[in-house]
Parts: structure tokens; sequence; C-alpha cells
């Protein structure tokens, strides 16, 4: 998948950039508002990521260009404003999704995929990893035509694990994916655990490898190494 | 008390007190006048008599006195030179009633004899003349006060009707709507003055206002930034190398850290915002419905702690921002998590008036200081800003959030509408 990061914080696009690229993804990068509209305007994308601050022009003024110009590219913005009405205005100007910072690049990446998915596949919206087959609009998982039973946290665990496949996933981040930033968690993410093992049990006893890898106490490696 | 009040009074007392001295000296002065015109009538029929006497050496009959009666008397012990006016009452034969009168007693020699003669006249039409004029006065003296009353309530309230239009605007005034303070036409010197520093000082207060909003604003970018940098860059560490056991622990330290100073950001930031009312998106929301999605949402943490969990719900429905409402249900619920004890309770309850979020645990201290900013409990995991931020949400809505303790229950409630 091709994806233009819009971002004027060297350090934070970097780190994108570093996360994104691999498994044949392309990823492209402005800084600017010029070099942004040249880059919209000349190719298309699966995806951009779009900083709403940027030096030269208001990145809400780039998301009306590019559906003034009828392009289908996926839009997530990313913003420090965490404001109601940024967020609303956003997504009225048509972008598909709104990420607020700080966030983890997991949690980015999970979000990326999902608008990628949805516009690629129109409805048949399916990933496949292995054996694993995982139909995200019927939420139906089978394993070698075996058909799983998942709870949906434990379904949004496996989607967002895919998302971020051959990558270190924190606790931190997977909590946060699935009960959302705002619910004040303590920092004790046993109950993670708990749904993880769950996970890995299911897929187990429906004939999966164990892909899930814990890693220092910190989080998960989804990967089939 | 009201400026036209104590004004009317001290106004009011000061006119009646003048006006009651000012009758009573006229009362006096009139009086005397009066007695002293009597007197010199007296006088006057005295000389009349004396001279009468002196010519004729013969009284004068009292009969050929038609003003004045007049008695003649032995002057006991032949005595002389007696003169002396008195105030007296006499039976007034043409109208045949007593009346008041002044009397002049005085000696006239006949014929070597010391006679004592008695000459009094009415003094009712006097005492009539100083009746009328008494009346007068009062009249005048309560047509003044009740004029006086009159201006003062209603000319001087006209008068001040600016004043209190400013005194509208100001209390109506918030820092948030841009709009400035209408400047309220008056000719009065002193109000054109209170308009335009209030207007001044409006304008002030909506600079500053402005400054600190775009302060905020500016340092949450600028802070968010670096934090965003930090936990990107966390994240891509992680996918580098293998880390040691040691690595590992130190790393989800930082990330620990980083997502405790970023929550407190929000927070903070969300703070500001419920206090400026800068949120808007105020809907009907279905709070049974939303209390039950939040117990499902915290079914782990419930299931974590072994909590038996109790939920009475009846339908209620609330006109908020769904953002808030969700805020509210969150920290309430966290906080009866956060300070439980293990296979402790949980209780909610929601009636038509009220949510009641009661939950087992441990007693403590500062209960008074429970919903101030940054007050927590030595033991608790939290930032002490969950409860303010509650307690923010409820002043916006005007719902009122109280604490207490019954056993070993804590229990908040909210109440929907104050008046019940």
């Amino acid at each position: 998948m091709k994806i233009l990061v819009i971002e004027d914080e060297q350090a934070l696009y970097e780190s994108i950039l570093a996360y994104f690229t691999g498994e044949g993804n392309v990823c492209e990068h402005a800084a600017d508002f010029e070099a942004a509209t040249e880059k919209i305007e000349l190719y298309t994308y699966d995806c951009i990521l779009l900083d709403l601050g940027l030096p030269g022009g208001e990145g809400l003024e780039l998301l009306s260009r590019l559906k003034k110009m009828n392009k289908k590219d996926g839009v997530l913005i990313i913003s420090a404003r965490h404001s109601l009405d940024d967020r609303l205005s956003g997504l009225d100007l048509g972008a598909d999704d709104y990420l607020v910072k700080p966030f983890h690049l997991s949690e980015l990446k999970a979000r990326v995929s999902a608008i990628i998915r949805r516009k690629n596949f129109d409805g048949d919206n399916i990933i496949q990893f292995n054996e694993i087959k995982v139909d995200v609009s019927a939420m139906k998982i089978t394993v070698n035509d075996t058909p799983v039973t998942l709870t949906k946290k434990e379904f949004d665990l496996l989607v967002y694990f895919l998302s971020n496949k051959n990558k270190v996933v924190t606790k931190n981040a997977m909590a946060e994916h699935l009960w959302g930033d705002e619910m004040d968690l303590s920092d004790d993410f046993d109950f993670i655990y708990t749904h993880v093992k769950n996970l890995k049990k299911k897929l187990a006893e429906a004939g999966a490898k164990d892909y899930v890898k814990s890693v220092y106490g910190i989080g998960y490696k989804f990967t089939s190494i | 008390m009201k400026l036209s009040t104590r004004y009317n009074r001290v106004n009011m007392l000061t006119s009646l007190i003048i006006l009651i001295i000012t009758g009573v000296i006229y009362y006096f002065f009139i009086h005397l006048i009066l007695t002293n015109k009597l007197d010199k009538d007296l006088a006057v029929e005295e000389n009349e008599i004396r001279q009468y006497t002196h010519t004729y050496q013969k009284l004068p009959l009292p009969a050929s006195y038609l003003d004045q009666q007049i008695s003649y008397a032995e002057s006991p012990g032949n005595a002389k030179d007696i003169r002396e006016f008195s105030y007296t009452t006499y039976l007034n034969t043409k109208e045949n009633e007593e009346e008041p009168g002044r009397s002049l007693v005085t000696t006239v020699n006949l014929k070597g004899k010391n006679i004592l003669v008695t000459i009094t006249k009415s003094r009712v039409e006097s005492e009539d003349l100083v009746r009328v004029i008494l009346l007068i006065t009062l009249g005048v003296t309560m047509i003044l006060l009740g004029t006086l009353f009159l201006i003062n309530r209603f000319v001087l309230s006209r008068l001040w009707q600016p004043f209190y239009n400013t005194l509208k605007r100001m209390k109506a005034f918030e820092v948030t709507k841009m709009e400035a303070i209408k400047e309220e036409p008056t000719k009065i010197d002193e109000f054109i003055e209170l308009n335009q520093s209030v207007n001044a000082m409006a304008e002030r207060v909506k600079q500053d206002y402005r400054e600190l909003k775009s302060f905020t604003d500016n340092a949450s970018h600028e802070m968010m930034t670096p934090l965003a940098v930090i936990n990107s860059k966390l994240d891509s560490l992680l996918q580098t190398e293998t880390f040691t056991e040691q690595q590992g622990a130190l790393l989800e330290d930082i990330y620990q850290a980083t997502g405790r100073l970023s929550r407190l950001h929000q927070s903070l930031l969300l703070l500001a915002k419920i206090e400026n009312n800068l949120i808007t998106d105020a809907q009907e929301i279905d709070l049974k419905g939303l209390v039950e999605s939040k117990v499902r949402q915290f079914q782990e943490l419930f299931e974590r702690d072994g909590l038996t969990v109790e939920v009475k719900l009846t339908e209620k429905t609330l006109t908020m921002s769904r953002y808030l409402a969700d805020i509210l249900l969150n920290n309430l619920f966290s906080n009866a998590v956060r300070h439980n004890v293990q296979s402790g309770k949980f209780i909610i309850e929601l009636s038509k008036s009220a949510l009641v979020v009661s939950n087992t645990g441990k007693d403590f201290d500062a209960k008074d200081r429970l919903f101030d900013r940054f007050s927590k409990s030595s033991e608790s995991e939290g930032m002490g800003l969950g409860l303010a931020i509650t307690k923010q949400v409820c002043n916006l809505y005007g719902y009122e959030i109280s604490y207490k303790q019954i056993n070993k229950l804590h229990i908040f409630s909210v109440f929907f509408d104050t008046e019940y």
C-alpha cells in the first residue's frame, strides 16, 4: 500500500515512516503545506496521514482540496488538538478517521489498515494470514476453514495483531485500543493477559500455530517467525 | 438596602423634623402676636374706663360694652396699682356658653376709692386663627412629604435606571461569549463614566481570556508534540533489537510514565474546556443505555477484582454532551473500582432524579477535599483529577454531586434536578 505522511515534526514522521515501511508498503512524506499539495495533486495514495497544524497552511484546507479533486484517497487526521470541533469538521470534510497526539504507532497502523481495507475491498473486508482468515465486516474467523468463535474483545485483539504483524505491540496500546483512552485505567494490565491467553487457546484449538509471542513483559508480537 | 430607600429615608426624616420644628416655632410666634394684640385692645378699654371715670366721676355701665365684658368689685384693702393680664374662661352671655378669654384686672380711682375692674375679651377668634394656621401648616407638610416620597420613588428610580441596566448586563456578561457590553444611553456623566469603565474592563477581561486561551492551546500543542515524539520513538525502539528482561522492565516504566503524562495533560485540557464551556454538543442522551454499556465495558475490571455488581436502572434521558456523559460515567466507575477492596461491592442505581454509585472501600481522610484538583489518597494510582472533572461536568449542567459514607459504603450521588 502507498501512504503519504504529512507532518512537520521530523522526529515524529521518521518514526512513522520507519514503522510503516516494509511488507511492500511505500511511504512518502511531506513536511509543509506546499509539498503536500504538490504530492496530493500528482499522485494517488491508499491513505494520507494528515497533521492539522502545518507550516504554510491549514491541514483542513488540504483535505477540502483533496475532496474537490474528487480523489478517493483515505485520510486519517493526526492532530494535537484534542478538540471536538476539529474532530467534527475534519470528519465532515470527509476524513476517514481522527487520531489525537500522542498516539501509539500500533494504533496508527491499525487505523490506517482499517481505512485501506475499507477502501480497497469495498465490503469484502478480509485479512488472510497463513491459515487464519478474518472476515472483518462479518466478524467471522476461520482457521483452515474451521470456524472459531471469539468474543468481541478477542476479535478486536486479533485484528489489531494482524494489522501490526511482526511488530511489538505494548499492553498499554492494546488496552487503549480495546477500552478507549478515556477510561482512565490503572497501570495494571493483567486483564490484557487473560484476553491474550484465551485468544491463543482458541486459535490453537482450531489448529493454528502459536503466532503470539510475549515480549519482555511489555507486550506481544504477532509473528510467524 | 437599596440606595433609593436609604436616600428616601434620610430625606423624609430630615424633612419631617425640620417641618415639625418650623410648625412649632410658627405656632408660638403667632400665638404671641395674637396675645399681644388682645392685650393692646384690653389696654385701650382700660384707658377708656379711666377717662370715663375721671370725666364723669362714675363708672361706665358694663352693658354698654359689646365686645368685652366688664365687671367691678371692691379692691381688697383699698389696694391700688394692681394691673395683671391672665387667661380665663368666661360665660359669653350672648352665645350663652363658656369661652376662652383674656382678662385684664386693673384698678380705677373713683372719689378716692379704689375700684377693681376686670375686663375680659373673647379669645375664640384668635384661637380659631391659630388652629387654621396650624392645619394649613400640617396639610402643607403632608403634601410636601408625599410629593418628596413620590419624587424619590419614581423620578429617582428612573434616574438610576441606566445604572441598573448596566448592572444587569454586567451580571449577564460571559467571558466566553465574545460580544461587547452594549452602551446604555444616558445623559448623566457618572453613568456615562460607569459605562465606559465597565466596557473597558470587559474588553480587558476578554483580552486576557483570549491570551490565556491561546496560551493554553499553544502550550498543549507544544507539549503534545514532544510527547508524541517520545511515544513514537519508544514504539520504534521496541521494534529494533531484542532486549534483556531488565531493559524490558525499564521500557515498561517509561511507557507508563509517558502514558500518565499524556493522560494528565488531556485531563487538564478537558477541565479547562469544561470550565470555559467549550463543549457544546448537547443532545438527548439515553442514560440507562449508556450506563448499561459502561457496565459491560468495565466487566473485566469487575471480574479482576472479584466485585459483586448490583445494577438498578430506570429509563432516564438527559440533555448533555455525549462525550461528557461518557466521561462522567467513566470517572465514577473508575473511582468506584479503583478504591474498592478485593471481593467488594459495586452498586449503581439510576432513578428519574439521581444517579447513585456506591462502592465498598477503605476509610480515607480529606473527605471535604474529595472534589478538589490533585487531591487523592496516598495509595491511589490516579492523578486526583477524575472527581474534579466529574464535579465540573455536574456544575456545567446544574447537577449536584455529593458524597457520603454509610458504614463501609462510599456513596456518590448525582442529582439531575437540584430543585427536588
